[in-house]
């Protein structure tokens, strides 16, 4: 296998490169105003190591796979189109008033808590911008207010006539019947016709976003429509600088849903967040090839700390709602949650219970911690590891940033130790062990709540500070392993290369499966099956534009179920991808009623109240050829330690001396290698912390094991 | 007679008293301390030997991490509308039952309550032969005379056992809606009594082995309208705090009992200090503000709210006294401790809201009422929409605190006006489409619009007044439940602002009809239709009224079949000025609806409401002025006449000399409309209310209280306050109808005479 795959963000764009059995990565800054020019870069530091050219490599790569936060910048930006919204008479305000809570999506709970200063996000469409055309369809798609034509034409005209450089329709209930929506594009292309110059886009709710939520769709239609133009000409500029450099295959294009497309078969707005999504569906990988079991995926940066959940049996989570820079929207994306912890994560006194808070507040890298000696004054978690002896001032970040260990200490002083009454080490460890415990109770609550225990999984840490951490972090919630994966600097790129071609298509639908009123169960098998196949088809089609073969396509039909009225969308896979009769239809039942009884506790179900669909969703996606992750496995083939490279005197939280602590270098990553805890690894990515009670065992292509003792 | 007893025959007959009781009924002993319970000698021996802050802090994660869990199961899980938008909470508490910590995202408002019940159950069932309080068990409540907010709030609470030592207690609570009241959705305004509230949970078992007890679970259903909802939210209840007893546990087997208990009540304790620092930052003195509810939910009446809170060193102490005596037929009544847990609420959602959603916030705070007034009212007397009271308590705190917080070197949160404070939703009941039997309401309750700020407009409808990140909810998702149809569903309310320098944030037009359905209903309780709900600060306008419109007598879904084009646009000013539909009869109302049948395609409207303005109006900025004509918040008519900007229609260019000059000469119009103070009150102070008003509370001198009962205006004195008794509206108007009748039958004698 030949296969470069990238993942750009915000200050690095990584590339890994598989090479048939040769794996490398590569590393650039990103080149905000050309991202292809650091793609260029990244690649060429890789092919460097490999001793090919860029041509001769991008000839015979099989494909080259993009993840990147192009979209999330573009966001933060708030560069894109002005963009006009047609919605149906009576819902004018559903989008600026964003459901009542939209003024704290996305931000941490302390702001959300300070409603007197509550501040909703700058529009992404501007109020003058929503124009309301006559028509309604109701909840079963039936039409009871024909759409006014002669309306449509005039609102279109007020938008065009007012700028409007994209238009969105978003009308109610279009997901369950489109006739409207479609009826509106048809309009548009008679008053408008795209062969004319200065034609624009018009994007449909129906679409975007499957389900039914007239805001959540909406804000993603327009998300879609805002990203359109900067997506295309951003990811078009760099498939131009493949095609110049002898790749002639399509650019593949990582989605947020866990799979990749060609650029011709991606909605922009699939592109947000997929690469941490890339980090997720390595981790997934990673834990099938290495027999991991149930994995949490961890990737601690210097702002934030991201946590994706891997179930060895399968499950997807996913997250239907999730909040996209400030926006709720619609689409379904691999479940991730971010916490404001990281390096940059500033500490603070907490008078109310004489502690210390950590974040969300964060230094960021600009001025980043007070020892960066950029002009940071406040005390951060990178400040407390300085201290704490973890890190070498010298030789952090491959030696790129120097760490100045007097400014480090006299924030923590001047912030923290007088309130305290502690001194400046027993504050670092306070640091260390509250920025340790919050990511920690952030784990256990993800994982709980889906009904899983922390104990039964395996920490996968990656990201600059996940294996400084890991052990801390590890030791709060009472898991025994981490693994710290190969690759880890360029993990989320690794995962690039990793995904499969993949669509999902869902659709809202009133199907109830038992009826408690009627004591009846569903029987209209034809229109599930309808409806299967209709999502199937969306997704076949996906794939043969794409050039797949119809024999490779693979479906997985997974239902959104609830009991009675309730909210709560439990996702089931069921294996039944049509019903034929009443057994069937029992068969999805109970396993619903073991899904939810595992995740809510056995006695929770309420089939009493009635079982119902809520959506039906059908991922359709081809098996690539995928990374080889191998000798991962512990398998007894130990070394003993390199020689120290270095001595520290180190603090560790819960010991009341320092600890005379060896300092290894990067020969430690040889296969078999066994270190006890304490010690630390430097190598040119990352630093691994080993401390107490633990073993770090190397593993092959540079992974990394913690055991605990 | 002698009524000399001695200390032993005191004992003994105080011990008969206890053995023989009647009823055991809210309990004033409880009911009426907010304070928190001295160090039980658990508490107190682990506090003395001393914790680690910082484990203590540690825990604290764990133990929100555990309450945040077992919230989300129950938002998910949830199949009441209030669970859906996060209208609910969970709960630990000491042993003693003070409510230590709640999930994060939690209602406020039940921090501040829902200990009641269980410091109830500590008092008489634990050591009850025939109940006890064992592992296992489970206690589930709902009527607010034992704690709570209102009787449409049920809640489940757990004990929980270590070792054999009780060492915690465990809740969650969900507003559920429906309970069985005289009207469905679970607060009736037409309750007369409190027999008409629905069922009335005082604290029970209804949980032993950690099951539900299905005899009681079948009577419970069988005494509500939606026995699948009441069902169905038991078990969520119920398996959210198991699940939370698991995660204290493990905590219990990491740490330690003493960590658990000293955990808990050192956070209540420290909450407690720093809620004295906080008072003792401000100045000394009094500040005061008068509240008016203008309805009674079965007519127009005003009762005043009087408060006046007064700061001396670390004490705050607010004073009620003055305020609207309780009405013994009317829903408006809320007992003292459901009063007290709004304040609370308004505490933390708009004074200082970083400080910890515990009931220690109002530990400090000295309360003092006039019993048997509208906020103190006595157990007998209905309190199914204690909502319109209990909303005023919210919002309170916000003109004089900011006047203490004004001047104060550091703020903990924005200076703010008041947010609009009516549950501006719509509330249902019938049969749904699907043939079930439902009541509810609308999750638009969640969209009050904000008060301005000192340096920024209010948000448009933000929050409820009772909590943040509440969801008003998508309606696409909502039809598929109910056979409610909006046919406007959130349009911001265009010219109802409260003008300021920044003006207050809007809210939006909800017109609803009904389709689909054999029989269904709406009513609304809803005040401020006569009397503005959110007060200005600082020169800022207050809201204006907002009214109850309704066109009945058509079927909307025909009128747009036959004729497409027969409503412009749904749009409430415009509908009731222009109406389209013809043989529609359209009305106007006060807000306060009881629950009334819609026939299929009447449409009924109503507005969330805008929170108070901010400044004076003079000094907007004419940019912003502009800004809100641009996104058509606001007339051309209103921003020449309030805001005083010379400008371009067309262009919404501001003549910015023209507009100097034009505010110039405003303000000296205005001082030449001025008068001095003691001629103000000489022209405008009357010695008592209007007459043509029914007027509720005290004029001039707190302790002389006003009120009309039978018809009939009477004046009390503070201490003696008797329950006002209203007049059925109906017979009200059949008087005036006969009245009326027998001027026409004079009027027609005269005529024949003449003849």
């Amino acid at each position: 296998m030949k296969r470069v795959s990238v993942d750009i963000g915000g200050t690095f764009t990584d590339c890994f490169v598989a090479w048939e059995n040769r794996y490398v990565e590569g590393k650039a800054l990103t080149t905000h105003h050309n991202l292809a020019l650091g793609f260029n870069a990244a690649l060429a530091d890789a092919c460097k190591q490999l001793d090919v050219e860029n041509t001769t490599l991008l000839s015979q790569v099989d494909s080259v796979r993009y993840s990147t936060t192009l979209g999330t910048n573009a966001l933060i930006e708030r560069k894109g189109p002005r963009i006009g919204v047609l919605v149906t008479t009576g819902f004018k305000s559903t989008i600026p008033l964003s459901r009542a809570r939209g003024y704290g999506e996305g931000l941490p709970e302390s702001e959300q808590m300070d409603i007197p200063n509550a501040v909703r996000p700058q529009p992404i469409v501007p109020i003058p911008m929503i124009r309301e055309v006559r028509e309604r369809v109701d909840y079963l798609g039936k039409v009871f207010w024909a759409l006014d034509e002669e309306d449509v034409r005039l609102r279109i005209r007020e938008l065009v006539d007012a700028g409007a450089e994209a238009l969105v329709v978003m009308f109610t209930n279009s997901v369950v019947n489109p006739a409207h929506e479609l009826r509106v594009r048809e309009i548009f292309l008679e008053e408008y016709p795209a062969h004319l110059l200065g034609a624009i886009p018009m994007l449909l709710s129906h679409q975007v976003a499957g389900r039914k939520g007239e805001y959540a769709r909406g804000t993603s239609t327009i998300m879609d429509a805002f990203l359109h133009q900067t997506m295309y000409h951003g990811l078009g500029t760099l498939e131009l600088n493949l095609r110049a450099q002898g790749y002639n295959k399509p650019m593949l294009v990582s989605h947020n849903s866990g799979g990749m497309a060609q650029l011709n078969s991606t909605d922009a707005l699939q592109t947000v967040h997929s690469g941490p999504v890339s980090g997720v569906a390595a981790s997934e990988h990673l834990a099938a090839a290495a027999e991991l079991g149930n994995v949490v995926a961890t990737d601690m940066g210097g702002t934030s700390f991201d946590i994706g959940i891997v179930d060895q049996g399968g499950v997807k989570h996913y997250d239907f709602n999730p909040v996209i820079d400030r926006w709720l929207v619609s689409i379904p994306m691999v479940h991730l949650v971010t916490l404001g912890a990281g390096g940059g994560s500033i500490a603070r006194f907490d008078r109310l219970f004489n502690s210390v808070e950590i974040g969300p507040q964060s230094a960021g890298s600009d001025p980043g911690p007070a020892c960066y000696d950029r002009g940071g004054l406040k005390p951060t978690v990178t400040d407390a590891d300085l201290v704490l002896g973890y890190l070498d001032p010298k030789n952090y970040a491959n030696g790129r940033i120097p760490l100045n260990p007097k400014r480090a200490k006299q924030a923590i002083e001047d912030h923290l130790c007088d309130e305290l009454d502690m001194n400046v080490i027993e504050t670092a460890k306070l640091i260390k062990r509250n920025v340790d415990a919050n990511m920690a109770n952030g784990i256990a609550t993800e994982l709980r709540t889906r009904g899983y225990e922390p104990r039964d999984f395996t920490i996968l840490a990656y990201g600059g500070n996940g294996p400084l951490h890991a052990c801390g972090i590890a030791n709060a919630l009472g898991v025994s392993k981490i693994l710290a994966p190969p690759y880890s600097s360029t993990f989320s790129a690794c995962g690039a290369g990793n995904v499969n071609q993949m669509h999902i298509h869902e659709m809202s639908t009133w199907t109830v499966l038992f009826n408690p009123a009627t004591k009846s169960f569903f029987s209209d098998y034809e229109t599930f099956n309808r409806d299967v196949e209709e999502l199937e088809r969306r997704g076949r089609e996906d794939l043969l534009r794409q050039g797949m073969q119809a024999g490779d396509i693979r479906y997985r039909l997974e239902l959104d179920m609830r009991y009675g009225n309730q909210r709560v969308q439990t996702a089931v896979v069921t294996p039944l991808n049509r019903l034929h009769a009443q057994r069937d239809v029992l068969a999805l039942m109970d396993q619903f009623h073991k899904s939810y009884g595992a995740r809510f506790g056995e006695g929770s179900q309420s089939p009493e109240t009635g079982v119902r669909i809520n959506t039906v969703r059908v991922c359709a996606y081809v098996e690539q050829p995928k990374v080889r992750f191998s000798k991962l496995k512990l398998n007894g083939n130990t070394r003993p330690a390199p020689a120290p490279v270095g001595r520290r005197e180190c603090h560790f939280v819960g010991l009341p001396k320092a600890v005379d602590t060896p300092i290894y270098g990067e020969d430690a990553l040889a296969e078999g290698t066994q270190i006890e805890g304490p010690a630390i690894v430097t190598t040119r990515a990352t630093t691994y912390l080993v401390e107490p009670g633990w073993t770090y065992h190397a593993a092959a292509q540079g992974g990394v094991w913690f055991i605990r003792k | 007679m002698n009524d000399q007893i001695s200390k032993e025959d005191k004992a003994l007959l105080d011990k008969f008293l206890a053995d023989n009781q009647l009823f055991l009924g809210p309990d004033p002993e409880i009911m009426r301390n907010h304070s928190l319970t001295p160090r039980s000698r658990a508490e107190d021996e682990i506090l003395k030997k001393g914790l680690d802050n910082h484990q203590v802090h540690h825990v604290r994660g764990l133990i929100n991490a555990a309450l945040s869990e077992a919230f989300t199961m129950v938002n998910q899980m949830g199949a009441a509308p209030g669970a859906k938008w996060g209208d609910l909470v969970t709960g630990i508490y000491t042993a003693q039952g003070d409510l230590a910590m709640i999930a994060p995202h939690g209602i406020i408002a039940f921090a501040a309550c829902c200990f009641y019940p269980i410091r109830f159950i500590v008092k008489y069932w634990s050591n009850d032969p025939t109940v006890g309080v064992k592992d296992g068990d489970g206690f589930i409540h709902n009527d607010a005379r034992y704690g709570g907010i209102h009787n449409t709030d049920q809640s489940m609470m757990m004990p929980l056992f270590y070792k054999g030592e009780l060492v915690c207690w465990l809740s969650s609570t969900i507003h559920e809606g429906e309970n069985g009241a005289t009207e469905p959705g679970g607060m009736p305004a037409a309750a007369e009594s409190k027999y008409d509230e629905g069922i009335k949970m005082s604290p029970f078992k209804v949980v032993e082995n950690f099951q539900l007890k299905r005899d009681l679970v079948t009577f419970l259903q069988n005494s509500v309208r939606d026995p699948k909802l009441q069902l169905e939210d038991m078990k969520v209840k119920l398996h959210a705090v198991m699940r939370l007893r698991e995660r204290i546990i493990a905590i219990l087997d990491q740490y330690g009992r003493d960590a658990l208990i000293g955990t808990l009540r050192l956070h209540l304790e420290d909450t407690e200090t720093e809620m004295r620092r906080r008072i003792r930052e401000m100045p000394d003195g009094t500040t005061r503000v008068l509240q008016f509810m203008d309805s009674s939910l079965r007519e127009n009446c005003l009762q005043k709210i009087s408060c006046a809170i007064t700061v001396k060193g670390d004490r705050l102490i607010m004073d009620f006294r003055g305020t609207a005596p309780q009405f013994l037929n009317r829903s408006v009544n809320t007992n003292i401790a459901s009063f007290k847990a709004a304040l609370c609420t308004g505490l933390l959602q708009n004074i200082w809201p970083d400080l910890p959603h515990t009931m220690a916030v109002l530990s400090p705070i000295e309360i003092i009422t006039d019993r048997n007034s509208i906020v103190d009212a006595e157990g007998e007397m209905p309190q199914a929409m204690s909502l319109m009271p209990l909303f005023k308590g919210c919002v309170v705190w916000t003109i004089p605190m900011n006047k203490f917080n004004y001047s104060v070197p550091h703020k903990y949160s924005a200076v703010i006006a008041s947010q609009y404070d009516q549950a501006a939703t719509f509330i249902y009941g019938g049969l749904t489409q699907h043939g079930d039997v439902t009541g509810n309401f609308c999750g638009d309750i969640n969209g009050n619009g904000q008060g301005a700020r000192s340096h920024a407009d209010g948000e448009h409808s933000v929050s409820p007044v009772f909590g943040f990140m509440c969801d008003s909810g998508e309606h696409e998702i909502n039809e598929e439940d109910t056979p409610i149809i909006r046919l406007g569903a959130q349009r911001l309310a265009k010219d109802r602002i409260a003008w300021g320098k920044y003006r207050g944030g809007m809210g939006y037009e909800q017109i609803a009809t009904a389709r689909g359905s054999a029989l269904w209903g709406f009513m609304t309780g809803c005040e401020g239709s006569k009397f503005p709900s959110a007060q200005g600060l600082f020169g800022g306008y207050s809201c204006p009224s907002y009214q109850l419109m309704k066109i009945k007598g058509i079927n909307i879904f025909e009128e747009l079949k036959k004729d497409p084009k027969v409503v412009e646009v749904f749009d409430i000013v415009k509908l009731m000025n222009e109406r389209p539909i013809k043989g529609g009869k359209y009305s106007s109302n006060d807000m306060g609806m009881t629950f009334e049948v819609c026939n299929e395609g009447e449409i009924y409207m109503i507005c969330q409401g805008s929170g108070g303005g901010y400044g004076d109006v003079l000094e907007r900025d004419p940019a912003l002025v502009m800004k809100d004509l641009r996104e058509d918040l606001m007339s051309h008519e209103n921003a020449r006449d309030i805001y005083k900007v010379v400008y371009d229609e067309k262009t919404l260019v501001v003549d910015e000399d023209a507009t100097k000059k034009l505010r110039d000469d405003y303000r000296r119009e205005r001082i030449r409309r001025g008068k001095p103070f003691e001629q103000f009150c000489k022209e405008w102070v009357t010695p008592e209310p209007p007459k043509d008003i029914p007027y509720f509370g005290s004029w001039d001198n707190n302790r002389e209280i006003y009120a009309t009962t039978m018809g009939q205006r009477v004046k009390m004195p503070a201490e003696q306050l008797q329950g006002a008794f209203m007049l059925n509206p109906k017979d009200v108007r059949i008087m005036q109808l006969e009245g009326e009748l027998e001027k026409v039958k004079a009027q027609l004698d005269d005529c024949r005479k003449k003849a």
